[in-house]
């Protein structure tokens, strides 16, 4: 990690570095001054070119999941099928014996007697072929995974991206419903002819998906030797557009934190984890963000280095000030609910925010993307938020949650549910927010869950370069705030369906 | 039980094909309920073994299946027609046009076909020869076309090639001088409903010794179709392709394929200036092949959205009644084709839906392994056995027929005499979502 130079943003840190370093005859050039913090796991030496990579491994689950179909065959009717086949086939046994599967349901020695449940892919070939003998059927207790927003198939999915770091692909057309409520009321935008190459002769073209966390003044201030003086960017490049958010209050333990902080290290973003448990648990290091409510306060005491960034859990004026006193060099961001007016903190000088939904992505009684929306128009028409970082969290589980968060406004989202499905978590009921979910882990291996996550963040993060490569955005920073490349649900069924003026 | 051949894996697939068969007949008949885990939103079982009777008899189910739409609760599935009073339809004995033109330009080749719908491109490798061979013929028999998709050519639909549409995409496999000069009509294909801006991919495991031999590359290795054409950015280079082909077949119809933007109705419009006679627009709902769950999903809109915007561009532009624009990616029944007319297409493409006709269950493990176990999306030499030609071909035939069936019905009612006249006649259309009842605007 290299050693950063940060600088304050308003006036009551005035006298760090710019003016520490003029004072001290140092050679201090605005290159330096500028510089952004790339959180690194291992620095390569400032020659060697390094390209973002996630290093990806099969990692199977460790709780056998319940396979997804039920085979039941009418074993009876299988027994006289294949005695009468042989007697047609005058004992052809190679064909009496041939079975419909080709995935290996039936591949034992005694074939559909005992089927093999979990190989069945639900392609319904031998029920077609023998209707009156076999059964496929939804088995329920898969169904059961999840709760009523994160469903089974979503489980499913994200089982798979942790198990194989790959982005889901299966043949045919899409299955699901006509669009919907949420996230999937809205479509990304595609360009035909526009984009960055891939997979052509000159190779695949590089998309970022780094995104800047911090404070970024608007303009730079400069005194008569041309040095800056006053605010000038203080960023965190996080190599992915997604943090890792704190778990539920009832899964804290250190295990869990272990392998968030680390796998945050590894691939280069941020782990936030409250305070008691950085203390608790000796986690350290840059990826780590400790954070602080009231209720916690006393722990800051024994935090004996200093973070990249600190959040402040609520919004609480001297508590956010004492922040910035004690941690001048650290990013000082603000945790409050996603329905909170943004704009008031902004004047207070808060420029790094973390809007939280709960785990069904609502504040209130609204939901998070219209709520990122508005907090992020809210800053673009006051003409401040290109000064300020927006993370959110809530109702982000899926990969594609990821590209429609950051259209609709946001710079990163925090990620919570679908790290712990990740580390397949159980579900005790609904999963609703951090105090009240009762979500049972396995025993967890650090080694184990570290893979799973990094395999997780591999798959969401090249579905994100699928979302931004048919866009032909070359950078995950230029997709935020651009609505003009969505679509939304509620708009196009109007103009398509409905006469001018009228409502669905 | 029947189960001739010589050889023992003869009379395997011979044994196994009379079986499905059978299913194909016996599921459709209730006399097993519907299959508990078949079906999704989109597809229904309902819908799939509907599909299966008409492929059977050539006229929809009477049992009770609903054959019309399925539960999406959006799109076509949300759309109802609002129908004449009875005394005000028109006579059985009357007779409805069904035929649409493909060429609405002054000049070049004019080509009728007698029903709104021809064939999807599904390339060799994303199905078997078995398949083209049976879509080929069920278009000559229907007068109407298939797609080549993007995998070569085989030689067996050269007989057909007068029904036969060469698909020039990315990967420029099997485009040949001899291709381009069989065709009729030649389509661009820029990019797919299913992985919009995303390009095709042919999995490893489906690249045979004949899929590499028919695309010119190598065995077991996947292949892309990278995205975009990269000689192409701008409608002046669009109109650059355009013209090669011109210069090697001035006498075919050019049909340009592309996904669903939110600037598609500019699109369609550019390739219109290019010198495009058809203009297709590719949904989300269709394709056989590998796409990426989240591109499926997420990227691009839903056909049903993106026919009025580029049927209301055209005409504010025009130049509606200059280029025919076709809808796919997603038209699963006769309702769905007459719905996407009613929003302004003059016909639709259809893919799924005659695989579906064909033994599919919409399992969607076309790219697995061995490919689809049913014969259908695979090249696997026993696999794809299981689907003779002829009989693929009269199931699709007959399913024809009962779309025309159900096309006139739905015309009849509407007092219409020609489908050409329900182009884009929005204003007989209700837009039903559940608890919303609005009227569709007028066109």
């Amino acid at each position: 990690m290299p050693d950063p130079v940060r600088f304050p943003v308003d006036d009551a840190f005035e006298q760090a570095p710019v003016a520490e370093a003029r004072a001290a005859g140092g050679d201090f050039s605005l290159a330096q001054s500028l510089e952004v913090v790339v959180l690194e796991q291992d620095a390569p030496s400032s020659n060697a070119y390094h390209r973002y990579h996630i290093e990806t491994q099969n990692t199977p689950d460790i709780v056998p999941l319940p396979p997804k179909f039920q085979v039941k065959v009418k074993k009876h009717r299988l027994i006289a099928m294949v005695l009468k086949e042989l007697f047609e086939l005058k004992g052809d046994l190679p064909v009496a014996l041939s079975r419909p599967c080709v995935y290996g349901v039936f591949s034992r020695p005694v074939g559909g007697l005992a089927p093999r449940e979990e190989l069945c892919v639900g392609c319904l070939r031998c029920t077609v072929q023998f209707p009156g003998m076999v059964q496929i059927y939804p088995n329920p207790e898969r169904q059961r995974l999840g709760d009523s927003l994160v469903r089974p198939e979503d489980i499913d999915t994200i089982l798979y991206e942790a198990r194989t770091g790959r982005v889901p692909v299966r043949g045919a057309g899409y299955r699901g419903p006509f669009g919907g409520e949420g996230w999937d009321g809205l479509w990304t935008d595609m360009s035909e002819i526009v984009r960055p190459t891939r997979d052509g002769i000159h190779g695949r073209e590089f998309i970022s998906t780094a995104v800047d966390i911090g404070e970024k003044p608007a303009f730079l201030h400069f005194d008569e030797h041309g040095e800056a003086v006053g605010p000038v960017p203080t960023m965190i490049a996080a190599q992915v557009p997604f943090l890792f958010d704190m778990p539920a209050n009832a899964a804290r333990s250190k295990a869990l934190l272990s392998i968030f902080a680390e796998t945050a290290r590894q691939i280069e973003t941020l782990a936030l984890i409250p305070i008691p448990s950085v203390i608790q648990f000796s986690l350290e290091g840059q990826h780590v963000v400790p954070v602080i409510a009231k209720s916690t306060w006393s722990w800051l005491d024994r935090l004996s280095w200093s973070p990249c960034m600190v959040m402040l859990d609520g919004w609480d004026r001297e508590c956010y000030d004492e922040l910035r006193r004690r941690f001048p060099g650290s990013i000082a961001c603000v945790r409050v609910p996603m329905d909170t007016d943004v704009l008031e903190l902004v004047q207070q000088g808060v420029r790094v925010f973390h809007l939280s939904a709960n785990y069904h992505g609502y504040a209130g009684d609204r939901f998070v993307m219209d709520l990122i929306l508005q907090a992020h128009q809210r800053l673009v028409e006051t003409g401040v938020r290109e000064e300020v970082t927006l993370i959110g969290s809530g109702g982000i589980f899926m990969a594609e949650h990821v590209p429609k968060a950051i259209i609709c406004g946001l710079d990163a989202v925090a990620l919570d549910v679908a790290l712990a499905v990740a580390l397949q978590a159980r579900f005790n009921g609904e999963c609703l927010d951090r105090e009240t979910a009762a979500l049972s882990f396995p025993r967890l291996d650090t080694a184990w869950g570290v893979q799973r996550l990094k395999n997780l963040a591999a798959s969401w993060r090249d579905q994100l370069l699928e979302v931004l490569g048919a866009m032909g955005l070359r950078e995950v920073r230029r997709l935020r705030g651009e609505i003009g490349r969505c679509m939304f649900q509620k708009d196009l069924e109007r103009e398509a369906f409905c006469e001018q003026g009228s409502e669905l | 039980m029947k189960a001739h051949g010589k050889t023992t894996e003869e009379r395997i697939i011979a044994k196994h094909q009379e079986a499905l068969h059978r299913g194909f007949q016996a599921w459709p008949s209730l006399a097993y309920d519907r299959p508990p885990a078949m079906g999704d939103a989109r597809w229904t079982a309902d819908l799939i073994l509907a599909t299966w009777t008409q492929a059977e008899t050539g006229r929809p189910p009477t049992n009770g299946l609903e054959y019309k739409v399925g539960q999406s609760g959006g799109g076509f599935d949300a759309l109802t027609f609002k129908f004449l009073p009875g005394e005000q339809w028109l006579p059985e004995q009357e007779a409805i046009d069904t035929s649409i033109p493909l060429n609405r330009r002054p000049y070049d080749r004019n080509i009728q076909i007698p029903v709104p719908w021809y064939g999807a491109g599904m390339s060799y490798g994303s199905i078997s020869e078995q398949i083209m061979l049976a879509r080929a013929k069920a278009a000559r028999q229907w007068d109407t076309f298939t797609s080549s998709g993007e995998g070569g050519y085989p030689e067996s639909l050269v007989p057909y090639r007068e029904h036969v549409i060469t698909q020039v995409a990315t990967g420029m496999f099997g485009v040949r001088e001899e291709t381009i000069l069989w065709a009729p009509i030649v389509e661009f294909k820029y990019a797919q409903g299913a992985k919009p801006g995303l390009g095709g991919h042919l999995l490893g495991d489906k690249t045979t010794v004949a899929v590499a031999k028919m695309r010119e590359s190598v065995p077991w290795v996947s292949l892309f179709s990278p995205f975009p054409f990269h000689s192409v950015y701008s409608v002046e280079d669009h109109k650059k392709h355009i013209d090669w082909i011109k210069a090697i077949h001035p006498d075919a119809l050019i049909a340009v394929k592309v996904s669903t933007p939110t600037d598609v109705d500019m699109v369609a419009v550019g390739s219109y200036y290019a010198g495009a006679h058809i203009i297709q627009i590719d949904g989300a709902y269709g394709g056989t092949g590998a796409a990426p769950e989240i591109a499926k999903k997420n990227i691009a809109m839903p056909i049903e959205l993106a026919i009025p915007k580029v049927h209301r561009f055209l005409v504010q532009e025009g130049i509606r009644e200059e280029v025919v624009l076709m809808a796919s990616g997603g038209i699963r029944t006769a309702d769905d084709i007459a719905k996407a007319i009613a929003l302004g297409a003059d016909g639709c493409i259809l893919g799924t839906t005659e695989l579906v006709a064909l033994g599919c269950t919409r399992c969607s493990n076309c790219e697995r392994g061995r490919g689809c176990p049913f014969g259908l999306t695979t090249t696997d030499p026993q696999l794809s056995q299981l689907v003779d030609p002829d009989w693929g071909a009269e199931r699709i035939s007959h399913l024809y027929a009962s779309f025309q069936l159900q096309l006139r019905a739905i015309l009849r009612r509407l007092g219409l005499r020609s489908v050409q006249e329900l182009r884009g006649r929005r204003d007989l259309l209700i837009y039903r979502k559940e608890g919303h009842h609005e009227p569709a605007a007028t066109h």
